[in-house]
């Protein structure tokens, strides 16, 4: 069978007129229909307004929210109904499946180094940019163009740079391979060697983005307060400390947190690169694999709770610490 | 062209320096800012000349050391060849049923996106109702949620619709509020902006629709150029939901053809020259997007950054 471009777009595109005609008649009959039962004008108009996104929240949030953390506890294969078995899903994620702490291991291990060594590097170069440098545009440019481009196009790529025979970065380090006399590495086949390439891999594809959002957020710090640290006699060294990295501390936490959150859910570099099993894979991949190829939908949703899990304590131990070193302009002044 | 920059740069501090003050530390801290500057830009650049140059190798120079970064011949053919290759792999996935294939999934959810989130946005930015500052926590907090754990229930809403092997999944959800983030972005531009003339316009007589037409979005078309962008780009990008919900593949977008070629070709050896080129094409639009509208990609990136 094969489906004509007409035949495939247009049924969808009748759908999805209809869909958006709906959402429109829904706000402005919702409008018009509170005012009529005497809701006040401005309450009635605001939730008109803000009544796709509420209906979408219980459709595409709630629902879903609520719904796989029931499915964490069945067993479920989309074919037969799902059957209740407790506390089952996550007895066998801690205790029998073997890929489960490899694949932990190897989402935290890669959150750990990315993140870190992502921020530092982008601090780095948004300081340099930051310093009156000529043709800052061109440099912005060339800084964030890996972020522009398709994780599936960086994987690909990443992938023929790494491979071990015939790719630019062993043919960069033949020199140290010849001087350490050692074969050359074998990155993404090696498991050792997994999370390093993973992680150079990330870097490049967030260090620039990072950096661009850092310098914004350089370039926001009033340079009075430079002057004014001058005139108390303050270094090179203390200025940084005590002026530029306070005003610069709710950018740097926000890159923080979007690194986190970013890194712990990688799927499409993981899903384009295979990686050999012993070094684990990462939980989303993991996830998919389990709902997806083997239709276990009742422990994936487990391994789904259990991620988000570890994106919560994580997200709230970096909010509790940023109260100790995040500075927020004009929050008691 | 990063040496070029640093050659200018210099040049042009000479005159400082020979004016009466000859500061030997300042040129060489400039000096020193450059350089660092270019080595990092080259972590940025190799890679990408790398993949364009391997995309016009023929087969046997791949394997070639010393790398050739410029190839010898040219092989432009690669592209055609990459897509004709697919086309026998997957009959009837012309270059061109993918890119309209591509185009509809993300043009659709995009303009879908921008409409709602413009709504929502105006919502929250503009007039106060009960339980206003809740909900906007509440949309936030769900930035935080990862998308995974809402993945298995939402497809299987659309399973239940009978519509998996459709577009619907990729482009219906975007009229329901359109992404938090965009939301947020869009809200905190609109409250950067005083509200005078709208007050002004509901003075001279103008209902909701007109304010809201004839004054709120010429207001915020740069943080809707800004939105429209990024949204694009991520729709282009999109990888997770063709993978899951698309099945034939002549309805494959760009993203979904390219892992199909490489899944069903890495039997044999890699044909790395054909996977660049079909990466090179994937990644172009983009590129050309962002060389044009550049300003916009920043300023969308930055204003939730810095502000938030």
């Amino acid at each position: 069978m094969q489906l004509s471009a007409w035949e495939s777009y247009a049924p969808t595109l009748l759908r999805w007129l209809l869909v958006g005609g709906g959402m429109m008649a829904m706000v402005v009959g919702l409008n018009k229909g509170l005012q009529f039962i005497g809701v006040r004008r401005e309450t009635a108009r605001g939730l008109a307004l803000v009544s796709p996104w509420l209906l979408g929240l219980l459709i595409w949030n709630a629902f879903p929210f609520a719904y796989s953390f029931y499915l964490s506890f069945t067993k479920y294969n989309i074919f037969q109904p799902p059957e209740w078995i407790g506390i089952q899903n996550y007895v066998e994620m801690f205790t029998k499946d073997t890929n489960f702490w490899p694949s932990l291991r190897l989402t935290l291990l890669y959150a750990a180094l990315n993140v870190p060594l992502g921020m530092v590097g982008a601090l780095g170069v948004a300081l340099l940019l930051n310093r009156d440098v000529k043709a800052i545009g061109l440099w912005r440019t060339i800084y964030y163009l890996p972020a522009v481009l398709p994780a599936a196009a960086v994987a690909l790529l990443w992938r023929w740079m790494f491979s071990p025979g015939s790719g630019l970065i062993n043919f960069l380090f033949q020199p140290f391979y010849a001087l350490l006399n050692v074969e050359p590495l074998q990155w993404f086949t090696e498991p050792r060697l997994v999370l390093p390439a993973f992680v150079i891999m990330g870097m490049w594809g967030v260090f620039g983005a990072n950096a661009v959002i850092l310098l914004a957020g350089l370039k926001n710090i009033p340079q009075h307060l430079y002057e004014a640290a001058s005139i108390d006699g303050a270094g090179t060294m203390q200025k940084f400390r005590f002026v530029t990295i306070p005003m610069l501390s709710s950018t740097l936490f926000y890159t923080l947190v979007t690194g986190i959150i970013g890194s712990l859910q990688i799927f499409t570099q993981a899903f384009f690169i295979p990686i050999p099993r012993r070094a684990g894979t990462f939980l989303n991949v993991l996830i998919y694999q389990e709902a997806f190829s083997f239709r276990n939908m009742g422990y994936a949703s487990a391994l789904a709770w259990f991620l988000l899990v570890v994106i919560l304590i994580l997200t709230v131990l970096v909010f509790r610490s940023s109260a100790a070193w995040v500075h927020y302009e004009g929050a008691k002044g | 062209m990063t040496t070029t920059t640093t050659d200018r740069a210099v040049a042009q501090l000479q005159p400082i320096v020979s004016a009466g003050r000859p500061d030997a530390r300042y040129v060489v801290g400039r000096l020193v800012i450059y350089l660092l500057l270019a080595f990092f830009s080259l972590f940025v650049l190799i890679p990408l000349a790398y993949m364009i140059s391997t995309s016009l190798k023929v087969e046997e120079q791949l394997f070639v050391w010393p790398i050739q970064w410029i190839p010898d011949p040219i092989q432009w053919q690669n592209y055609m060849q990459a897509f004709s290759s697919l086309g026998q792999i997957a009959p009837g996935l012309t270059f061109w049923r993918i890119l309209a294939n591509t185009l509809v999934i993300t043009l659709l959810a995009m303009s879908a996106e921008l409409t709602a989130v413009t709504l929502v946005a105006y919502g929250f930015a503009r007039f106060r109702f009960p339980g206003r500052d809740t909900l906007f926590f509440v949309m936030l907090s769900t930035m935080m949620l990862p998308g995974i754990i809402t993945l298995i229930p939402t497809f299987l809403i659309w399973r239940n619709l009978a519509l998996i092997d459709h577009y619907d999944p990729l482009v219906l959800g975007a009229w329901f509020g359109g992404g938090a983030w965009a939301v947020f972005l869009l809200r905190q531009f609109l409250l950067s902006i005083p509200p005078d003339m709208e007050e002004a316009a509901v003075v001279d007589g103008a209902n909701a629709f007109q304010v809201y037409y004839m004054i709120i979005l010429p207001l915020v078309k740069p943080a809707l150029l800004a939105l429209g962008v990024l949204m694009f780009q991520g729709n282009w990008n999109n990888f997770m939901g063709p993978l899951i919900y698309l099945n034939t593949t002549v309805q494959f977008p760009m993203v979904l053809a390219l892992k199909f070629f490489e899944a069903s070709i890495s039997n044999e050896a890699p044909k790395w020259h054909y996977m660049m080129a079909m990466a090179t094409v994937m990644a172009a639009p983009l590129l050309a997007l962002y060389f044009v509208a550049q300003k916009y990609f920043i300023e969308g990136l930055t204003i939730g950054a810095v502000k938030g």
